[in-house]
């Protein structure tokens, strides 16, 4: 049973991947922590491992196909990211959990209010439908 | 859209502190890339979502993730089962995305997001 929930919890966080651009962490960290009940730092350590391989190849060909991917830019977050996750790491693995969870809340928080805003685009003709679509 | 060098070094800075809370909290660190491109870096919403694919094709966490294994902090098996799910799902979400607008579908993620840090945050440290 709980391996059932963790292919469909890996399918899912997938989904989001490849219509949201990002890594999937921000999600399957809680859900391991509340699904699986796993502790903060076994959950990050986990999403961390899963995000080792390309997990979001898939994803990229379909960007790649419609010419969505600034090449050289991405090289250099690559890099960046790198050097920045080994500082993370460091901070991250001798802080007690239940501070390192509060922390993944805050940051959770300031993720989702810099996603929201964004500079508005021109009103589309075609954006009820797209809901529906997102809905249905 | 300019491609002067200082352009270039501050996306260079701006995905070293995406990398910070990449290894800080056990994420892609895309989540914060996103955004960041498309407010500072004025890159459109799909571009900007490619690009940070780009970016976590190589295993950019792997300093990081070297960390938690040292410390024991991963869940090998878990790990192993959640990969072919993520990827196939990564290939059905690329392709919804060329099909929908969306900024509906960001903007109700984003309103999970922050529920789901709330929540986090106030277990941490109220519960």
């Amino acid at each position: 049973m709980t391996t059932l929930i963790v292919l469909l919890l890996g399918l899912g966080v997938g989904v989001l991947v490849g219509l949201l651009g990002i890594g999937g962490g921000v999600v399957l960290v809680p859900a391991l922590v509340y699904l699986l009940h796993m502790d903060q730092h076994l959950a990050q350590g986990t999403s961390l491992f899963i995000l080792l391989p390309p997990v979001g190849l898939g994803a990229l060909r379909e960007y790649w196909k419609q010419g969505h991917v600034d090449l050289r830019a991405g090289i250099f977050c690559a890099l960046g990211m790198l050097i920045g996750g080994y500082l993370g790491g460091l901070i991250a693995v001798p802080l007690a959990s239940r501070e390192l969870k509060g922390l993944f809340g805050c940051f959770l928080m300031l993720a989702a209010v810099l996603l929201w805003r964004k500079p508005q685009p021109p009103r589309e003709q075609t954006t009820s439908t797209a809901e529906e679509a997102a809905h249905g | 859209m300019a491609e002067g060098p200082l352009r270039t070094a501050g996306i260079f800075v701006a995905a070293c502190v995406c990398g910070v809370a990449s290894g800080l909290f056990g994420i892609g660190g895309g989540v914060l890339l996103v955004p960041l491109l498309v407010l500072v870096f004025a890159f459109a919403q799909h571009r900007a979502q490619g690009t940070s694919l780009i970016a976590l094709i190589p295993p950019t966490g792997v300093l990081a993730f070297a960390a938690y294994a040292k410390a024991g902090y991963v869940s090998w098996k878990t790990g192993l089962l959640l990969v072919p799910g993520v990827f196939v799902g990564g290939i059905v979400g690329g392709w919804l995305a060329k099909r929908l607008e969306p900024r509906r579908m960001r903007q109700v993620f984003a309103g999970l997001m922050f529920a789901l840090g709330a929540w986090q945050a106030v277990g941490a440290w109220w519960g």
